[in-house]
């Protein structure tokens, strides 16, 4: 579904993948972990249009889209989250669903897709006409997620959906992500925090100093004496 | 002496209306395009001139038709300067926007020093003798000052909190980069954005002037005033906005009371001077 060939991007003149490969396939949950710095975020805005790529291919279900803008990469069905701030603090929970559906163009649709949601998370129905400032942390990723997977995208690009959470909010994050992986989404994961999205994760990139140093199965790299030394702390 | 003291609370509450028509535009581009429009003062004061031009010779129209023309041009106005000058800068840094806006300012103020001179003009309509109501003293245009900023407030908050553009240009303010992110089309936000803030700059100017008089320096007394109030209210804040301007426009009125009336700007001054010393780092650098 997404093909990532020889992948060079940066910021202006501060180069920061030099030369990434990457392979996703249709409804599959795929992880890229590495240290701080190691171009993880770099290369999910890349792929999303956040930032023009130096040079490289990126394809989505066989379309070449390197150089396309965000907006026309929503509209193809690529989704993107940022890490950190993901909502609109100061717009109330159900106007940040309502923002999250505007690629729906139709109101009906639009409020179909949002009482579906509500019904699906009824803590948000509880909460919708609260600031979405005023949420838990893990409320917030949640409704982040959700406002995502209500316009029902092909791919989601999810950076470090597990930041500054508790373990067992993070278990929860994760158990939303393999929800909505079984409805059909796709999602290309990265996550500094690497032992909980590689359980989850079919397969499993570690990128490091802006290159691929493996692939494997996540499972595969979980044991990995190598990987675990590395980057998983022993 | 009651009576005298509740037509100072009045004049407040009418410099306050028109304060804070200035202040919600200047919150309102701050909030959506991160930058301090310098030249927001000189919509308000184009807008008064725009409707002194209409009601003027050759054309010599009246009051009642050339008031809407003359706010349309105070919006054309507003978007050019978008279009022509601050949208090729979007990506600029703040800086190059705070100067840009600064010297679009003075580019219009000696614009319109150029056309219509330096003197201060009215729009020649007679004095008119106020109704007492109260003990207070309302001219027609008072009134009117009071029903159309009432009336813009409900709007403003029908359109901001009950339709999809206004909650787009909030969404926008909060966070621009995750707005564009989620596919909200930013471009005509911002371009409702400037609309907005024109449309309002402009009935401000134009009611103000009605009240007083027009001369091209009263869009910077103005907007002194507008950006206090904006500092006070929290910038990007509108209901703060409105507040900050009912705040500057009473404490001004009520300064008179105890001081000379030749000091009244400097409460303005003495509040904006004061909110910069306490939180200027949130004003003219990034949000964090």
């Amino acid at each position: 579904m997404l093909e990532v060939y020889d992948l060079y991007s940066g910021y202006g003149k501060i180069e920061v993948l030099h030369g990434v490969f990457l392979r996703v396939s249709h409804r599959e949950i795929v992880c890229i972990i590495g240290p701080n710095g190691s171009g993880k975020s770099t290369l999910l805005k890349s792929i999303f249009g956040l930032i023009k790529p130096y040079r490289g291919k990126i394809q989505f279900m066989g379309l070449e889209i390197s150089q396309k803008d965000p907006e026309e990469k929503v509209a193809l069905g690529i989704s993107y989250i940022p890490q950190g701030r993901n909502i609109f603090p100061s717009l109330s929970v159900l106007e940040n669903l309502e923002m999250g559906a505007t690629p729906l163009r139709d109101p009906l649709k639009m409020k179909k897709a949002i009482q579906e949601i509500f019904d699906h998370y009824p803590l948000l129905e509880k909460k919708k006409r609260l600031k979405a400032g005023s949420l838990s942390g893990g409320e917030k990723q949640i409704l982040a997620l959700a406002r995502t997977s209500m316009i029902k995208p092909e791919l989601i690009l999810l950076d470090e959906p597990s930041l500054g959470l508790a373990p067992k909010v993070v278990d929860q994050i994760y158990r939303e992500i393999d929800l909505i992986n079984h409805q059909g989404v796709t999602f290309l994961i990265v996550e500094q925090n690497a032992r909980k999205a590689l359980r989850l994760a079919h397969r499993a990139y570690v990128l490091d100093l802006g290159v691929n140093r493996l692939e494997d199965t996540g499972e595969g790299l979980l044991q990995n004496e190598e990987v675990k030394r590395l980057y998983l702390g022993g | 002496m009651s009576s005298f003291f509740l037509q100072t609370i009045f004049n407040g509450i009418l410099a306050g209306c028109i304060y804070a028509l200035f202040a919600i535009g200047l919150t309102l581009i701050y909030g959506v395009l991160n930058f301090v429009n310098f030249a927001h003062g000189e919509l308000i004061m184009w807008g008064a001139y725009f409707l002194y031009f209409l009601m003027d010779r050759p054309l010599n129209l009246p009051l009642s038709i050339a008031f809407l023309p003359a706010l349309c041009l105070t919006i054309l106005l507003g978007l050019g300067s978008d279009r022509f000058i601050f949208k090729p800068l979007r990506k600029a840094s703040r800086l190059t926007l705070l100067i840009t806006s600064l010297g679009l300012s003075f580019f219009l103020r000696n614009g319109a020093q150029f056309f219509w001179g330096a003197e201060i003009r009215t729009y020649g309509f007679e004095i008119k003798r106020g109704m007492k109501l109260f003990g207070v003293s309302i001219t027609p245009n008072q009134l009117a000052i009071i029903v159309s900023s009432t009336l813009c407030m409900i709007l403003l908050y029908l359109f901001f909190y009950k339709s999809r553009m206004g909650k787009s240009m909030r969404a926008i303010s909060d966070d621009l980069e995750l707005a564009r992110v989620m596919g909200i089309p930013s471009d005509r936000a911002i371009q409702f954005t400037w609309i907005i803030a024109s449309f309002l700059a402009g009935l401000g100017g134009i009611l103000l002037a009605l009240d007083t008089n027009l001369h091209p320096g009263m869009g910077l007394i103005n907007l002194v005033k507008a950006f206090a109030a904006t500092l006070l209210g929290g910038v990007g804040n509108l209901w703060g906005a409105l507040l900050g301007g009912m705040i500057i426009g009473l404490s001004e009125n009520i300064a008179v009371l105890l001081l000379s009336p030749g000091y009244k700007d400097a409460i303005a001054f003495g509040i904006m001077v004061m909110m910069l010393l306490i939180r200027s780092s949130t004003i003219f650098w990034p949000k964090e």
